[in-house]
């Protein structure tokens, strides 16, 4: 950077005029200046501060303290820090005091962050424009911003502000990336409802740079936004309100930073390594919030999937599956239908009763012998417990016809008349007759007096 | 399939819609052994989706005005090894009941199945966001379960955080034409008769188990909040008939016949409620239950509450209730059987955005109407005493006869010998990730063990993208023992590993490769080789 030494105050004021054209403009710059010089009076400079306290400006608080709760944004308890994949990281290689600015010059947001309350996007620059703003007080003159003149003072001077900065070679300083935001915000909506910058952005005027810790979160976007979907106005609580969707409405995920899952405490939804086993009870209660990011592929793919999903049925399933079926019936159901799905297979490979003959061989058991599995008392290792505790695992093999071959009255077709009917059930079966008699017809006659007795 | 060829022209004609085509096909090889003897099946599979997304039909797209979208998405689902392990004098034979005389017949099977996986029309923020509808084949998912059917869906969105919706049409079944059984309720076995009675084809009673598919009219409703993310609830009902004729009794009656039910009839009627309620700083609960009106059983239940207790830990704690229940013309609804119930801790570590930890522990409570250790011998006691007999020895029960009239009947229909019994596994499991921008590299193991047997394992898998997500390679190892006690010389442990890589040569479409190798004493070596592709095109 280079420039003529020039009274700094006089200068920025002169320029801030003709930049602004207007007296309103005008005024709010001559009592920033004001200000200004009062404040030069009043506080210490950055760089005798240095010598005590530390440079100020280089992060939230001086010597790196952290910042009270009640100043940041709200949402923060929940999520200490910003969304990587929302708010991009960025590199912020600037030096400010937003303290000093605003609480001992008395600038408002508005003076340095106008853009804001026109902006509609949130890929919009907000940040100051130097011309309009910085150089209305320091004594240096971004017009040309490769040729941006420092002046004499030494708030004039590139290094106050800018790091990197390096007078002596070519006046190149460090570059402040902010990449763009991935959600919608349009920040207009927000200012024309008087929400002030302090309830998305806490209090930035308590202190120093603003980093990315001071954008959103979005519990703290709940506080408002949490509208059903045909209430007037916009504070809806859809995720797609403010989220970047794909063409047929679902949310963008995939960024460069990782994958957009929700936080644990959203909906308790959090995508954690054990997540494929505690979906379920999420999906139940709230299945378009899921829909917020999946599409009926999502579910398909293990629910009704014909290649094997390796994170529920690890290698080897095959030979596994029986022991699992045994043990975590539930998951069985929740994919494949027993009687087709499971014993379309089972019968193929014999290992069900009601097959042709060819497909299963004289003398083979799947089962203990019929003397501890069917016939005999029922003690531990009878079937009727294990039908007791999974009668899924029966049904993944069985048909009707093997069961009825004992369970049907004897009077029907060569039943046994071994009741599988559990204590009590006398008191419910005329429901269910009136409701469906087929099941009641498969096992008794028409005039079998227990029939009569439930209708 | 007409309404979509014309909404995809409509489509085509709005400049402003997005269209959207996609393709899968998944090859898939490997083979299936039988537990005894070295006959396997033989598995030759090509799966092939197509799919086609029309969205913003009404032209230009406005957040929060009227939009309307048409999707479908088709499968053939095909196996090129049935009947292969047959020889050649049962060719065809699975398929084909005229070979061998039907020996080798597995009803309901099919080379090539093909179904719509889902095909609507879908309109959202009509009338100011009050209205919304989809008509065709759809999913619903609550916690009835995950359930299709072919009709059409209203729903009313309100201001006042509530939503109604309702809806009607037929359930989506096997055996229908373009449909899967995945969407039934349990225990019918049910398919298409279609090529019954010709000549060299089985008749309804060779099969008096495998049941006609007729169509099931449903009809259903559910009111669920909306708009506050902190709380949620959805209460759901549905009710499902069955039609047709339909056979009762499995065995052949004295007179030679198949005595069958007829007309319409209740298939299932349930209703249900999930809610979730959370704080951000602090925690959150969830529970809900399905109860079925026919079977009146709570079907399912669950509930759980975790505590954010610091940036990085949550603890919490889950309860899981299920009893299996069937379709209202089963037999099996109306079975002696017992819920099980799961209860488990959890605790989930966030070490840093990249790596996390998450395990739980605790138990499975299996229950039985009676005590299996002494009911034998209660019900071979009174047994023995009806027939005047010695003390019955229950090693050696003598001329006991388990369908007997008298004292052991009674005994066996006495609640005070009914009183529940509990049998329980111990549980655990732990899961990790540890995920950057470019690869994810994950655990997961589990035991659970307890009198009716054990399995305790774990597996480790990774994925890495090479050259910007261009070249993907993986790979999965894992180690796995089980053991069965009722089934003598099923034990075993297995090695497995799968190899994995894939190539992206457009942006439009994906190719992946997988082999499997696993190794264990029951079956010794087995393979299994899957490739993919995937292609996505937008216009």
């Amino acid at each position: 950077m280079s420039g003529a030494p020039k009274s700094g105050a006089a200068r920025a004021a002169r320029r801030a005029r003709a930049a602004r054209g207007s007296v309103r403009g005008a005024a709010l710059v001559v009592v920033a200046c004001l200000a200004a010089l009062v404040a030069s009076w009043t506080l210490q400079a950055p760089e005798e501060a240095d010598a005590s306290a530390g440079l100020r400006g280089l992060a939230p608080l001086s010597g790196d303290r952290e910042v009270p709760l009640e100043w940041m944004p709200p949402g923060t308890s929940a999520s200490p820090v910003p969304s990587d994949e929302i708010f991009p990281p960025q590199t912020i290689a600037i030096r400010f005091d937003h303290q000093k600015h605003v609480e001992g010059i008395g600038l408002s947001c508005k003076v340095c962050h106008e853009a804001a309350f026109d902006s509609l996007d949130s890929g919009d620059r907000l940040l100051p424009d130097p011309t309009k703003t910085c150089d209305s007080c320091h004594d240096a003159d971004h017009a040309d911003l490769a040729n941006v003149k420092a002046g004499t003072d030494a708030n004039g001077q590139c290094s106050f502000c800018h790091l990197g900065a390096d007078a002596g070679r070519g006046g190149q300083v460090a570059r402040t990336v902010i990449p763009k935001p991935n959600l919608r915000f349009p920040h207009k909506k927000h200012l024309d409802r008087n929400i002030d910058c302090a309830q998305c952005h806490g209090r930035i005027d308590k202190l120093e740079l603003a980093t990315r810790d001071q954008l959103p979160r979005m519990a703290g976007c709940f506080n408002c936004h949490a509208m059903s979907g045909a209430a007037q106005g916009e504070a809806k609580g859809e995720c797609i309100t403010c989220h970047l969707t794909d063409r047929g409405g679902k949310m963008d995920t995939t960024f460069a930073t990782g994958p957009l899952v929700p936080p644990e405490w959203l909906h308790m939804a959090g995508h954690t390594p054990d997540w494929i086993d505690r979906h379920k009870t999420i999906a139940a209660n709230d299945s378009k919030f899921c829909a917020s990011c999946h599409t009926e592929e999502s579910c398909a793919e293990c629910h009704d999937g014909k290649v094997r999903p390796r994170k529920v049925h690890p290698n080897d399933w095959i030979s596994m599956h029986p022991e699992a079926a045994r043990q975590d019936n539930p998951r069985c159901t929740s994919c494949h239908q027993l009687q087709t799905f499971c014993a379309d297979c089972h019968r193929r490979v014999g290992v069900a009763r009601d097959v042709g003959p060819g497909m299963r061989d004289a003398g083979r058991r799947f089962h203990p012998p019929p003397e501890v599995w069917t016939t005999a008392p029922r003690s531990g290792g009878h079937h009727a417990w294990e039908a007791q505790r999974n009668l899924n695992q029966c049904v993944s093999c069985h048909s009707e016809r093997d069961c009825t071959t004992c369970h049907a009255t004897r009077g029907v077709g060569g039943g046994m008349g071994v009741n599988p009917h559990p204590v009590g059930f006398e008191n419910r079966c005329g429901s269910a007759l009136r409701k469906n008699p087929r099941p009641c017809l498969v096992c008794h006659a028409t005039g079998d007096g227990k029939l009569e007795a439930c209708r | 399939m007409a309404a979509f060829s014309a909404l995809a022209l409509i489509a085509a004609e709005a400049e402003a819609a997005d269209v959207e085509i996609q393709a899968q096909t998944a090859a898939q090889a490997y083979e299936v052994g039988s537990p005894w003897d070295e006959r396997g099946l033989e598995r030759r599979r090509i799966m092939q989706t197509l799919g086609f997304s029309a969205y913003h039909l009404q032209g230009e797209y406005e957040p929060g005005k009227a939009d309307y979208q048409a999707r479908l998405l088709l499968r053939l689902d095909s196996d090129f090894g049935l009947s292969s392990h047959l020889g050649s004098d049962a060719a065809g034979g699975e398929t084909d009941f005229g070979v061998a005389g039907g020996a080798f017949y597995a009803a309901g099977l099919e080379p090539a199945r093909v179904d719509f996986m889902y095909a609507y029309v879908e309109g959202r923020d009509l009338a100011d966001g009050w209205l919304g509808f989809k008509v065709g084949r759809q999913p619903v998912t609550d916690v009835l379960g995950w359930w299709s059917f072919d009709g059409g869906l209203m729903r009313v969105t309100t201001p006042f955080f509530a939503q109604l919706e309702a809806y009607g049409g037929f359930e989506q079944r096997g055996g229908l034409p373009l449909s899967s059984s995945r969407y039934e309720m349990q225990g019918m076995w049910r398919g298409s008769h279609a090529d019954f009675d010709d000549a060299g084809s089985p008749t309804a009673r060779d099969l008096p188990s495998f049941h006609e598919a007729s169509p099931a009219p449903a009809f259903g409703f559910a009111l669920e909040t909306n708009g506050p993310p902190w709380v949620h609830g959805r209460l759901s009902y549905r009710r499902v008939y069955n039609t047709g004729d339909t056979i009762t009794r499995q065995l052949q009656d004295p007179n030679g016949g198949y005595p069958t039910a007829s007309g319409m009839r209740l298939s299932s009627e349930r209703i249900g409620y999930a809610a979730n309620a959370g704080l951000p700083f602090l925690g959150g609960i969830k529970g809900g239950f399905a109860y079925d009106l026919y079977g009146a059983v709570v079907s399912q239940a669950f509930g759980g509450a975790e505590v954010y207790a610091t940036d990085w830990l949550t603890v919490g704690a889950d309860v899981d209730h299920f009893e299996p229940i069937f379709d209202a013309d089963s037999i099996w609804n109306w079975f002696s059987k017992q819920p099980s119930t799961s209860l488990t801790g959890r605790v989930e570590l966030e070490v840093t955005q990249e790596i996390s930890f998450s395990g739980s522990g605790g138990t499975r409570l299996w229950r039985t109407e009676g005590d299996p250790d002494t009911f034998g011998q209660g019900e071979c006691d009174a047994a023995a005493r009806g027939s005047g007999a010695a003390p019955c020895n229950l090693g050696d029960p003598a001329g006991f006869d388990p369908v007997s009239n008298g004292e052991a009947a009674d005994f066996r229909r006495n609640e005070e010998n009914r009183s529940i019994g509990l049998l329980a596994d111990g549980l655990g499991s732990l899961a990790g990730r540890y995920r950057d921008g470019g690869g994810i590299f994950e655990l997961r193991s589990m035991l659970q063990a307890g009198e009716r047997g054990r399995r305790v394992g774990g597996e480790l898998s990774g994925e890495k993208g090479l050259d910007g997500g261009r070249f993907t390679v993986g790979s999965r190892v894992s180690v796995y023992d089980w053991a069965d006690p009722t089934r003598e010389g099923r034990d075993a442990t297995s090695f497995g590993y799968v190899l994995a890589g894939g190539f992206q040569p457009l942006q439009e479409a994906r190719m992946r490769v997988e082999w499997e190798h696993s190794l264990n004493d029951l079956v010794g070596n087995r393979f299994r080789l899957v490739g993919l592709l995937d292609i996505l095109v937008l216009r």
